[in-house]
């Protein structure tokens, strides 16, 4: 493991990568007693279409989410949660549109939570008949989504913004699209994407490094695998498919979701500094502290409620904001008035500067949480830029940059409002797109 | 590790120095009685200081201003700890030595907070017309939006059973009445009262040493016009029996069974009532999630709260109308099992582990930190956090068994559908 400093974050960090492939980040943290480990894999629910193995393969919607439910299943009918719990540790896992994240916590035996984590998640069991009870479950979960306003607000925003993108299918897919799920095609999703070379391991806490990374290598062998090759051709133009889509729901206020399309990011240091100057972009827009945000709030067109920031996910990139309001239109001829005064003034370079101390202490106090570190450094990662130097690109971003951004990304034809109404009384009428 | 300092009579400063973190925190709280005439006015009042100060005239200057401080926050603070309620503001902040060259952070959150508390816009004595009626509108909207989460609303509805005659009895944050009739001027006075009277706790995590955090709170001191009017002592519940049946238009019913006990956490069997509560009903492992729910699936959700402070323990069931006998008397038998040493050593290992595991990880955050000691010196627990482990880890099964034997039911509520 090699170490580097962060003088400016005052952290040391170690790296390594095994001898199979994988790569190894330990945080280490002196006297804290919480210690939390992540193995993720760079995959997620929109890689659905791949080559491995000299073949193609083209996976059902909402396979990765499935695979995550599955992986908690062991040969012998271990109880994975069970066996976390009689540790003192508790065990979770997520799935997003580009990654999957397995996780535990513990304050003591983190030498043996380590291993049952890397084991579980390196040892794919499914029954036909445990695959076959997990839809239902899964099925429920669809069901709860399809009740959740704040779900389909999004859900029908980007179905609205992208034609080809795969961000158009929910994460956990649809009742159609599980149906077509098989212990074989687990297999094969396993087989592809959770391969050394393709995951992460990030441990943050009083740990040893080298322990951990020979704890690794003792539970996950030294064979290396090839991975699955994702296709990631998702070609997109910049004005998005409908400008505006409306549905009716149990709901107390119009709630919305506001999007600009913006350029993928790709990877790498240039990827990450227009991430960062897109969140400033956002903040000088309609953040809290924007002559926007206030104006809206004091006219009662938005409340607290209100918040917005840039989205990227692997092949696109969104400026978003949402929240509930009797008037989203308004908002929308709002924020593109001001969003185009911004992109031909500039924002002052008083505020910029205010606005990027503000973004870089929020971020250098967030490193307290061992959850949005852990979570920060593996997204980072998988984008192939190290978290830990946020303060070197923050210092040369300039206000230009704002502007140019700002520029190019609040067009008209960029924009898709997306709003859930009220239902109408005494009926269920739904008004589909408009 | 804490560092006490008196700064006047009823003004407890207490440090927590620890240069692990790379922010700080700092908590301003006024402590006031329970009670139905003002939990309203103390709940309101720190969402008002928070819309403005003459310097800072509204949320965009306030939020600029917190910019200016590497994105510092501050938002209101208000808790109920047995007998008391609080009100006040939490800071937090990035630690000094990631500032600029010649920058800091705590000393002018410090001044800041000052100006929130004391500097406030006055009109025809009293708080902005404007900032006192949105804020109402936003407390009344969180107290109402209580009766969309049924569980918190079951188990609200028990303690006002279990406690006609206890303040314990009253919402956190008041009742929507309550907010309805404060007027600018109401709680502009009662701002002055509570800040002449009350006994103040402000509480310090991060790495500045305690004389430095004294020496910055003291302007903010001399500014308040003290006349201290000390608390009572916390107090074990006054109970009420009770019985109550309530129809809703819900799917889901919710059973509320609230015991007492006499072992509060001013008790010398504090620890093994907690390790008793977490074996009964607290958590994955406990005997009502593994038999009442896993085995016997009589519930979709089941847990058990000790209230500490008070002498209390409320479990809570979310269930189907016609399971409500049935699981009600399984309820009682695992805790009649409890009574009899019908207790696996894993079943106590995991109980008290589970404790064990949340109170190390109390020492890894500032809010943790906060949230721990600046209301146990409140609620009269006297244990810091390694006393209190090595008190649970001494419990034994006679101590739990001696626990469970002093939990008396006394009040039960639940909610079920249909309109009448």
């Amino acid at each position: 493991m090699n170490s580097t400093y962060y003088p400016e974050l005052d952290e040391t960090i170690f790296r390594g990568t095994l001898e199979n492939g994988l790569p190894v980040v330990v945080i280490p943290r002196k006297g804290f007693t919480k210690k939390l480990a992540y193995f993720v894999t760079d995959y997620g629910s929109i890689h659905t279409s791949f080559d491995w193995e000299g073949r193609s393969f083209t996976a059902p919607a909402g396979v990765a989410h499935y695979l995550e439910h599955k992986l908690f299943d062991m040969p012998g009918g271990r109880d994975v949660s069970g066996e976390f719990a009689a540790l003192g540790a508790s065990t979770n896992a997520f799935t997003s549109y580009d990654m999957t994240a397995y996780y535990f916590s513990c304050t003591e035996h983190f030498d043996e939570c380590l291993r049952l984590l890397l084991e579980f998640v390196s040892t794919p069991y499914f029954t036909a008949e445990s695959v076959e009870k997990e839809r239902g479950i899964i099925d429920q979960e669809i069901g709860m989504n399809e009740d959740a306003p704040d779900s389909r607000v999004f859900e029908s925003l980007v179905q609205a913004m992208y034609s080809s993108h795969p961000i158009r299918v929910p994460i956990l897919g649809t009742s159609a699209s599980i149906r077509e799920i098989t212990p074989e095609v687990l297999h094969q999703c396993h087989q592809a994407f959770y391969t050394p070379e393709n995951m992460l391991l990030c441990v943050i806490g009083d740990v040893d490094p080298e322990g951990v990374s020979r704890t690794a290598a003792e539970v996950l062998g030294t064979a290396h695998r090839p991975a699955g090759n994702k296709n990631r051709s998702w070609p997109e133009e910049m004005a998005v498919e409908t400008p505006e889509t409306a549905l009716s729901m149990e709901v107390a206020m119009p709630m919305f979701n506001l999007a600009f399309k913006c350029e993928s990011l790709g990877t790498g240091t240039a990827a990450i500094r227009t991430e960062m100057v897109a969140d400033l972009a956002a903040e000088a827009l309609f953040g809290e502290s924007s002559a926007l945000y206030l104006q809206l709030y004091e006219d009662g067109l938005i409340d607290s409620s209100f918040g917005g920031g840039f989205e990227t996910i692997d092949g696109c990139a969104l400026l978003l904001c949402s929240g509930d309001s009797e008037n989203p239109q308004a908002v929308r001829e709002a924020i593109l008035a001001r969003g185009r005064e911004l992109a031909a003034e500039g924002v002052p370079e008083e505020t910029f500067l205010r606005m990027k101390r503000s973004a870089l202490g929020r971020r250098i106090r967030s490193l307290d949480s061992f959850d949005a570190t852990c979570f920060r450094v593996c997204a980072y990662h998988f984008s192939d830029f190290d978290y830990f130097r946020f303060p070197e690109v923050y210092r040369d971003i300039t206000a230009e940059e704002i502007r140019l951004f700002l520029d190019r990304v609040i067009q008209p034809e960029r924009c898709s409002l997306s709003v859930v109404y009220p239902l109408e009384e005494g009926g269920d009428t739904i008004h589909e797109s408009v | 590790m804490i560092q006490t300092i008196s700064l006047q009579p009823g003004v407890t400063l207490r440090c927590f120095r620890d240069g692990r973190f790379k922010q700080g925190c700092l908590s301003f709280q006024l402590v006031r009685p329970m009670c139905r005439e003002e939990a309203a006015l103390n709940a309101l009042l720190p969402a008002v200081l928070l819309r403005g100060t003459r310097q800072h005239p509204d949320l965009r200057s306030i939020t600029e201003h917190l910019d200016t401080l590497y994105g510092a926050s501050v938002s209101a603070l208000v808790r109920r700890v047995g007998d008391y309620q609080t009100t006040g503001l939490y800071c937090s902040f990035m630690d000094d030595r990631f500032a600029l060259p010649g920058d800091a952070v705590l000393a002018p959150m410090a001044e800041f907070l000052a100006e929130l508390l004391l500097e406030c816009p006055v009109e025809d004595g009293g708080y902005l017309p404007a900032f006192v009626e949105s804020e109402k509108k936003n407390l009344i909207a969180t107290i109402d939006s209580e009766r969309n989460d049924k569980r918190i609303y079951a188990m609200s509805r028990l303690l006002k059973i279990l406690c006609r005659e206890d303040s314990f009895g009253l919402p956190r944050l008041g009742e929507s009445q309550q907010v309805e009739v404060i007027t600018p001027q109401s709680l502009y006075r009662h701002a002055q009262t509570i800040l002449k009277t009350s006994t103040l706790d402000l509480f310090y995590v991060g790495s500045a040493p305690a004389e430095q955090v004294a020496q910055l709170l003291r302007p903010l001191l001399s500014r308040l016009d003290r006349d201290w009017q000390s608390l009572p002592p916390q107090t074990p519940l006054r109970s009420t029996p009770g019985d109550e049946v309530e129809r809703m238009d819900v799917s889901q019913g919710k059973l509320c069974m609230g015991f007492v006990t006499p072992i509060t956490n001013r008790s010398p069997q504090f620890a093994a009532m907690q390790v008793l509560n977490a074996l009964f009903g607290a958590g994955m492992t406990s005997k009502l999630f593994v038999n009442v729910r896993e085995k016997q699936s009589l519930c979709y959700a089941i847990g058990s709260s000790y209230y500490s402070v008070k002498g209390a323990v409320a479990v809570s069931a979310g269930i189907d109308f016609d399971k409500e006998a049935q699981t009600r008397a399984e309820i009682l038998r695992q805790l009649d099992a409890c009574r009899e040493g019908d207790i696996t050593p894993e079943e106590l290992r995991a109980a008290k582990e589970a404790i064990l595991s949340s109170l190390r990880a109390t020492h890894d955050s500032p809010s943790a930190i906060e949230g721990y000691y600046a209301t146990a010196a409140l609620s009269g627990l006297s244990l810091t956090v390694a006393d209190y482990q090595a008190a649970v880890t001494r419990v034994t099964l006679e101590d739990v068994v001696s626990a469970a034997r002093q939990l008396e039911l006394r009040a039960t509520y639940f909610l079920r559908g249909g309109s009448q």
